[in-house]
């Protein structure tokens, strides 16, 4: 053999071999299926698992949301594994990372269906990701989905839950007290997406039928960051109430440059209704100072229970990401017990069955207080809180008389 | 429409955007690489202040640090990565939009996902007139403009400048005349990154760090380069400073979802009729 013939060769076995260890990572990266995790219950059990599918935002701009909620399905998912599982079965949690991607996730929640069979799917942050999932889970899969996250309501598709604040729970009391506690004069500067345009839609009527009335409403760039034209208008306007829709990142800028105009030192109200001790970290704590937000929990609640799930939460997963209702975790931790409550309720874990037990199913005490579903809406109704910021923390100023009725899917 | 927050709005915007294009412009007129990472380095620049102001460091002092560090990630970058690429443009843009993910969805990950406030050295605002002028935004504009001048002196004045001009025009007779165009190539980067690092640690007390903090300055950023033409320093700043101005003032008049668009539609008109540049017949 010549030399150069051994070269070659040398060079094709060397091919060769590295062609067999590419192939070998990447048949590994396949079978596991990259973003996905499975949490085996401990122990020994003599029955098959219940399949719990958790398809959520672990990476990309949503993941605020979405490493929270993995978070508190997971903790959930233990307590009730300790507790001895369900119908005698313990609980299997196979967690999808969708990564704020909606033609990834539709894949991923595909999996969950149709390879892993799962007997229920929680998950999705944002309105397009639940948009995006929903008829591959419900119709195609034939599972139950629960949806977590507080939303601009309208959602009515059969076995689909959803089980965080609607536009008439995070209006109904709050818009009021705004009126009392601000002005009649409202400005609605808002992010260009879905929730935005049809919560305003709701606010503006409620605002106007308590004698308020709506000075302008604008709608930005999801990630526009300079605010000055608006602000100018709404100082210029004498505007008592700044009902904001705009989201991060772009709403750090929008609240700093109301700041910097004395809107709040003037007597004017910011309010925001995701706002949660989460977005407390957005902006410097001056900034928004006086602003009002309304949502199902608050860590201010300072109930036993709430801050016996807090307490243990933190410990498990430290502060960095913390169980907030504003990230849908609160939404999560309610529709995982309600349908826990349900598979109970019953004694199967069949689609129809638990969904018939779903719609009247009730929690005596959770994160927020009690709630139940409304039956024949796929609603949750719940206590609401109207909290007001103040140095960086929140104070809460009002709770709704019972609990709020989220006039869904009537 | 008052007149003194509009004007100051459409100062202290284009401000921040001729200081986000500054380094884009360099790397991309100085050695014609279109830097898909700059919005990263902007975002490490920004997210070295909030770990300064974290061990209990004023932020001022985060800025200064700023740059410096990032124009070391810079230069290690150049050197691993960037030098490899000077011969195809497609694919070093390809190249720096991977190392670009890699920096975004690392610092998401040190993030966690979250959204945090970074102080400003100077806070609030002072009057004029009934107006209330933010001091930060303020300084902004001053530092830009001095930065400005700074960069503009550098190429033009100093013997390093006439050096990166030089392995631009020509880099075969550069090396030739004992010029180590490969040094100097490594040197522009690190500058150009360590000014998006400037950009990044003045700008985050004005938004709030997080990890997409640098994306929508991206895209108009090269716009900005496209419009002032390839190869000319005092062209992106002009360009930076028209598509600034325009972001800022167009939605004074009309809807801002509009007025995003309409910055896009006017620098293509412009771009249609000025292909060399905004500048070009004023160089010739």
């Amino acid at each position: 053999m010549s030399q150069r013939d051994e070269v070659a060769g040398r060079v094709r076995s060397y091919e060769r071999r590295l062609f067999l260890q590419r192939a070998g990572v990447l048949a590994g990266m396949t079978a596991a299926g990259a973003g996905t995790w499975i949490l085996n219950p401990r122990g020994a059990w003599a029955a098959a698992p219940i399949k719990v599918g958790i398809a959520t935002d672990l990476t990309g701009p949503i993941s605020w949301g979405g490493i929270p909620n993995s978070q508190v399905a997971r903790m959930v998912i233990d307590e009730m594994n300790a507790a001895g599982g369900l119908l005698g079965r313990p609980l299997q949690m196979i967690l999808k990372d969708t990564a704020t991607n909606e033609q990834l996730a539709v894949t991923r929640v595909r999996e969950l269906v149709q390879k892993d069979r799962v007997d229920v799917v929680l998950g999705g942050i944002t309105s397009s990701m639940r948009n995006a999932i929903k008829d591959t889970i419900v119709h195609r899969g034939r599972t139950l989905y629960i949806y977590p996250q507080l939303y601009e309501g309208l959602e009515c598709t059969k076995y689909l839950y959803c089980t965080g604040p609607t536009p008439a729970q995070q209006c109904d009391t709050f818009i009021p007290w705004l009126i009392r506690n601000g002005g009649k004069k409202f400005y609605l500067p808002s992010a260009d997406y879905v929730w935005p345009h049809v919560l305003n839609k709701y606010a503006r009527k409620v605002i106007e039928s308590h004698g308020g009335e709506v000075v302008g409403e604008e709608y930005f760039p999801v990630d526009h960051n300079d605010y000055s034209a608006t602000v100018n208008k709404i100082m210029s306007s004498g505007v008592n109430v700044v009902f904001n829709t705009t989201i991060p990142p772009g709403v750090a800028a929008l609240f700093k440059q109301l700041y910097e105009a004395g809107f709040s030192k003037k007597g004017g109200r910011l309010a925001c209704v995701y706002y949660d001790e989460n977005a407390l970290n957005i902006t410097p704590a001056h900034e928004i100072e006086g602003l009002a937000s309304c949502l199902d929990y608050f860590k201010a609640v300072n109930d036993p229970f709430g801050n016996q799930v807090q307490d243990k939460y933190t410990r498990l997963y430290g502060t960095k990401n913390p169980l907030t209702a504003g990230s849908a975790a609160t939404g999560m931790w309610r529709g995982l017990n309600l349908w826990a409550e349900a598979v109970k309720g019953a004694k199967s874990v069949r689609r129809d069955a638990v969904s018939e037990a779903l719609d009247h199913a009730r929690l005596a005490d959770g994160l927020g207080g009690p709630c139940e579903v409304v039956p024949g809406t796929m609603h949750v109704r719940m206590n609401m809180y109207t909290a007001v910021a103040r140095k960086g923390t929140y104070e809460i100023v009002e709770k709704s008389k019972g609990l709020v009725d989220p006039r869904e899917c009537l | 429409m008052d007149v003194v927050p509009f004007v100051f709005d459409v100062a202290a915007y284009s401000a921040i955007f001729v200081l986000v294009v500054l380094g884009l412009g360099i790397i991309a007129s100085m050695m014609g690489i279109f830097n898909f990472a700059h919005g990263e380095f902007v975002l490490l620049g920004a997210y070295t202040v909030y770990l300064v102001e974290g061990t209990g460091m004023p932020s001022w002092f985060g800025m200064l640090l700023a740059p410096l560090c990032v124009a070391i990630v810079g230069l290690v970058l150049e050197r691993l990565v960037i030098r490899r690429f000077y011969a195809a443009p497609v694919v070093a843009m390809l190249g720096t939009y991977a190392i670009a993910l890699v920096l975004r969805e690392g610092v998401r990950g040190l993030l966690g996902g979250q959204f945090y406030n970074v102080s400003a050295p100077l806070v609030g605002s002072f009057g004029l007139g009934h107006f209330s002028i933010s001091k930060w935004r303020s300084a902004v504009i001053v530092i830009t403009v001095v930065v400005m001048v700074g960069c503009y002196l550098l190429l033009v004045r100093t013997r390093f400048g006439l050096q990166m001009r030089a392995s631009l025009e020509n880099p075969a007779l550069a090396r030739a005349s004992g010029i180590s165009t490969s040094r100097v190539y490594a040197a522009t980067f690190a500058l150009g990154a360590g000014l998006a690092g400037l950009a990044g640690g003045l700008m985050v007390p004005i938004y709030s760090l997080n990890a997409d903090l640098g994306v929508p300055f991206l895209i108009k950023s090269f716009l900005a380069v496209m419009l002032g033409g390839m190869g000319s320093f005092e062209g992106s700043v002009a360009g930076a400073a028209l598509v600034g101005a325009t972001s800022a003032a167009l939605p004074w008049v009309i809807k801002p979802v509009v007025a995003n668009l309409l910055v896009f539609l006017i620098a293509i008109v412009i771009v249609k009729f000025r292909p060399e540049g905004l500048l070009s017949r004023w160089r010739s």
